[in-house]
């Protein structure tokens, strides 16, 4: 007979569903559009991408009527360099970039996002950045939500922003 | 709507007994253990439930085959549930034992039918070897 049975690999798991608000449906079928989209606040003019449904500020309801269209470029605000460490179910496995993204036309950043297409050495805060979209919305590829449908930003080439300019983002 | 799955996997030492138990389910073998003043457990365990004193060193062979002391059905098994088809569990007391074991049984089981165990032609060591108990 082979060796004694010494461990059992085990599994915790749990599945679960999570409710798509209306206004995160709508966001949705937008990216997958190839729009970003947010929220405009009819009192104070903030833009929230992606939206929220209301403004925390003033307290009013937003919905469609304030959806507003922003570009899928913007300005690198922070940023870090990811060592994955492998674990199973890893699926990284080289060093890469995640940062907060300023889109022009938005008041606040977005997160984690992808960065290629420059040594990490070389990404730097206030450089600008554009949108590479995944997938092909016509097929159905292309993936849902702000990670999901941009495959990941790479340097549009514009010169760099000034810090006054992103300074208040910064984390 | 949006699906989620979170996973946690790990392994676990399983000790003499138990890793005793889970060589012999991967042998083809029921193994129990056996207290001081002779009964035999099975699942096996280290100690004796009701003194807490230690078990005999050394496991036993016993029946592949025993009775159903407890039984309920499971008319809708979930993804996780052994098999895909109406199921029983059921705490069954295999010949020579004098506890019970929970497993799941082919169909609807009641208590007091004899059933066996129908083993997986791969096994690894794990309580799953056990593919299910059928009624004899």
């Amino acid at each position: 007979m082979s060796e004694p049975v010494r461990f059992v690999s085990q599994k915790v798991d749990l599945d679960y569903k999570v409710v798509t608000s209306p206004v995160a449906r709508r966001f949705d079928e937008q990216m997958r559009a190839g729009r970003i989209t947010g929220h405009k606040c009819p009192e104070c003019g903030l833009v929230y991408v992606p939206p929220k449904g209301f403004c925390p500020i003033d307290c009013v309801i937003t919905d469609e009527s304030n959806e507003v269209e922003v570009r899928d470029a913007g300005t690198l605000t922070s940023f870090t360099v990811i060592t994955p460490i492998q674990y199973q179910g890893q699926e990284e496995k080289e060093e890469y970039v995640l940062a907060n993204i300023l889109l022009d036309g938005a008041s606040g950043t977005i997160g984690q996002q992808r960065v290629e297409g420059i040594p990490h050495s070389e990404v730097r805060m206030g450089m600008r950045v554009k949108a590479v979209w995944g997938g092909d919305p016509n097929e159905g590829s292309r993936g849902w939500g702000l990670t999901g449908a941009i495959k990941h930003w790479e340097p549009s080439g514009e010169p760099d922003e000034p810090k006054e300019k992103y300074q208040e983002h910064v984390l | 709507m949006s699906e989620f799955t979170l996973e946690f996997p790990y392994r676990r030492s399983l000790g003499p007994v138990v890793g005793g138990f889970f060589t012999g389910l991967r042998d083809g073998k029921v193994l129990a253990s056996r207290t001081k003043d002779g009964r035999v457990l099975c699942p096996p365990l280290e100690y004796d439930p009701e003194t807490g004193v230690a078990v005999e060193p050394d496991l036993i062979e016993i029946s592949g085959e025993g009775v159903v002391e407890l039984a309920t059905y499971v008319e809708q098994p979930m993804r996780k549930h052994p098999l895909s088809e109406p199921f029983t569990w059921a705490l069954v007391k295999l010949d020579g034992a004098d506890t019970a074991l929970l497993h799941a049984a082919r169909g609807c089981v009641a208590k007091g039918d004899r059933v066996k165990i129908s083993w997986r032609s791969e096994r690894t060591g794990n309580i799953t070897d056990i593919e299910c108990f059928d009624r004899v």
